[in-house]
């Protein structure tokens, strides 16, 4: 491994800022309807200098109360997805590890699904009934996958498993035997849409993603001697009962967080880490921070695509990651094997 | 230069600063209409009417809305009934009657519509039902300062209050009461020609593989029942996977299906009488089978049509004066396709 110095770690991470930079001004500029780029320009000027008035109320309206709204929250939704499937792929050592393999999206699926049966008329409850269905399953699982004190990776990946199975038969069986008119939405959202504003603030959700990824970052140094096995890294001096703690917390947090406001949107936390490292290399110290951004870019290009593709008409944002992760996927497999 | 990085920074942070402010600013929002539509605010002289929905939230519109932005099928088909339709600005993709519908702009599907679509379309009022529109959607719609009103029947009857309600709303309370009255003249007069007579025992097919009926609580059932048909479906969800067993156990007198079943109707008959199962049945045997427009199904004034048209096919004898609608060929209130 080359070293990683201070100032790759910032050139990198200036140039995927820069990036995701440009990427929220098209994705401000794009949609139903194309905002040309004086005018977006004027917008966003008039609006930074407060003279609100100076603009059409239209515009304003489209990219200040829809278009960017929405934008933070793809952000927040592909940095949370994606440093979370870093995180689990060294975790559980498993290359093929994703934010949703320790069945954290369906423990949040089913706590919105109980959430619209018993609170069905409290506004914002999905998204609640969402996380505390994340912490739950990721607490069984927790439960499940410890040996002795210790998180054992193949007993937290079958636990995981094992979870993921039982919940999706507990949502099938609800799904089909309960006749609720709320339920309807449900496929929707476990395809994954953020065109649904978030109840909380953005900004509460950006504290938590700090918050998350702070945490696993904390712990990057010795993430890069863990995948070296268990054992090599402890006579390295890691704590690895500790820092298999902090990063399966963090990166439960993590999902739940994207899966309560957005549903399950797939191949983000799986893909774009790979991408990531096949650009930057593996040193965790980089990776989690340039899969950060590279989440945000990823979901903030997606949500873009699923929303102007065929307008007026949306696409979970859900498919379009889908549709282009899995020959990404596909490919970098083929590569790997070859 | 210096100025520039001034502006640049103050830009940040007011995004920031709008980032933790959003809730707040919905909550000044939230009434159903903000003081003045911030949409149009040459309009804000222009007097509001308060009326009551159909879930009873007090809805703040023009006397007579002039741009009107429907988000499901029977909403738009109410609003044509009501002599409004050239008021209609915006439809979902799903509005398919009366055919002037197609030429109206589209705003997406009734589960995710195109909310900077709406907002650019300026609707005076946004029209959505609790059947087929999101929560989230009309939360959504309300803090971007759009009026919504919504609508929610769940039996023949309340289509005819909701009918009158909205006609009222929208500045047409004369057509709707008209509308209403001749609804519930018609239902009168279908229930004088059916009086005496016991209630067919029918099975609606809503699909065939798997088997999906409908249950005794939703909307369709009591239209059924209208027409002098009894669903042999008693289960307690609303659109239950039944066993062909079932099926045969319960012995239906009739087959009931509708136009918009993905398949010509006809060709799903025809299949049926040589499948092992429901060719035993003696309602396919005897080809009592009745075909009826997507209407029945549309809490909207054409619904009438297609009750008439089912109370036709499976009492033929109580219409002996009627333009002789062949009992085992039945009619197509679509233009009989059969």
């Amino acid at each position: 491994m080359r070293p990683l110095t201070l100032r790759k770690l910032l050139l990198t991470c200036a140039a995927l800022a820069g990036v995701l930079l440009l990427m929220v001004f098209f994705s401000l500029k794009f949609g139903t309807r194309s905002i040309s780029m004086f005018d977006l320009a004027s917008l966003l000027y008039h609006s930074a200098m407060g003279q609100s008035d100076q603009v059409s109320s239209d515009f304003r309206l489209i990219v200040l109360d829809i278009r960017w709204p929405r934008i933070l929250l793809a952000m927040i939704v592909g940095a949370s997805l994606s440093v979370a499937g870093a995180s689990f792929q060294a975790l559980l050592r498993n290359p093929l590890a994703d934010p949703y393999v320790l069945g954290v999206s369906s423990g949040a699926a089913l706590g919105s699904i109980l959430s619209l049966i018993w609170f069905a008329e409290l506004p914002g409850a999905t998204p609640f009934g969402a996380f505390a269905g994340a912490v739950a399953a990721t607490a069984a699982v927790y439960f499940l996958g410890r040996r002795g004190g210790d998180l054992d990776s193949y007993a937290l990946l079958l636990g995981g498993i094992i979870t993921a199975s039982f919940l999706s038969a507990l949502i099938m069986f609800l799904m089909t035997t309960i006749s609720g008119r709320e339920l309807r939405g449900m496929a929707f959202w476990l395809m994954g849409d953020l065109s649904t504003p978030s109840p909380v603030a953005p900004g509460w959700l950006f504290l938590v993603l700090v918050v998350g990824v702070g945490a696993i970052y904390t712990t990057a140094a010795d993430l890069n001697l863990l995948l070296g096995g268990e054992q090599e890294a402890m006579h390295l001096g890691v704590d690895v009962v500790r820092v298999k703690l902090v990063v399966y917390l963090g990166a439960s947090v993590l999902t739940g967080l994207a899966v309560s406001v957005s549903g399950a949107i797939g191949y983000v936390g799986l893909i774009v880490p790979h991408l990531v490292r096949l650009l930057f290399g593996s040193d965790y110290r980089l990776l989690i921070p340039a899969t950060a951004l590279g989440g945000a870019i990823a979901v903030v290009l997606a949500d873009t695509l699923a929303r102007t593709l065929v307008a007026p008409t949306q696409l979970p944002v859900g498919a379009m990651t889908a549709l282009v992760g899995a020959p990404v996927f596909i490919y970098l497999l083929r590569r790997r094997m070859a | 230069m210096k100025t520039n990085h001034t502006r640049i920074w103050v830009a940040i942070g007011w995004m920031l600063l709008s980032a933790f402010s959003a809730p707040a600013q919905a909550a000044q929002v939230a009434p159903a209409t903000p003081p003045g539509p911030p949409v149009a605010p040459a309009k804000a002289a222009e007097a509001l009417v308060e009326s009551h929905d159909d879930l009873g939230r007090l809805v703040r519109l023009p006397a007579a809305p002039q741009r009107i932005v429907s988000l499901a099928p029977s909403l738009t088909e109410t609003v044509f009934a009501l002599e409004l339709g050239d008021r209609l600005a915006g439809v979902t993709d799903f509005c398919d009657y009366p055919p002037e519908a197609l030429t109206r702009p589209r705003v997406g599907g009734p589960i995710n519509p195109n909310l900077e679509q709406i907002v650019s379309l300026h609707p005076d009022v946004v029209l959505a039902t609790r059947a087929m529109n999101r929560r989230e959607t009309v939360e959504a719609l309300e803090r971007l300062g759009i009026s919504v009103y919504a609508t929610d029947a769940r039996t023949v009857d309340d289509v005819i209050a909701s009918t009158r309600r909205l006609g009222k709303a929208l500045g047409a309370e004369v057509r709707g009461e008209a509308l209403a009255a001749g609804m519930e003249q018609r239902l009168a007069e279908l229930a004088r020609r059916l009086a005496g007579r016991p209630a067919r025992r029918v099975f609606f097919v809503v699909w065939t593989d798997p088997i999906i009926s409908t249950g005794p609580h939703t909307f369709l059932a009591d239209a059924l029942r209208r027409a002098g048909a009894e669903s042999v479906v008693t289960v307690s969800q609303d659109w239950p996977q039944i066993s062909i067993e079932e099926v045969l156990r319960q012995n239906p007198e009739y087959l009931v299906f509708s136009g918009t079943h993905p398949d010509d109707p006809q060709n799903t008959i025809n299949s049926l009488q040589k499948r092992p199962g429901w060719s035993s049945l003696e309602a396919v045997r005897e080809k009592n089978f009745a075909v009826v427009s997507e209407a029945l199904d549309r809490p909207a004034p054409r619904l009438l049509d297609a009750i008439e048209d089912l109370a036709r096919q499976i009492h033929p004898e109580a219409f002996p004066t009627a333009p002789a609608p062949k009992p085992r060929e039945p009619g197509n209130a679509r233009g009989g396709r059969l």
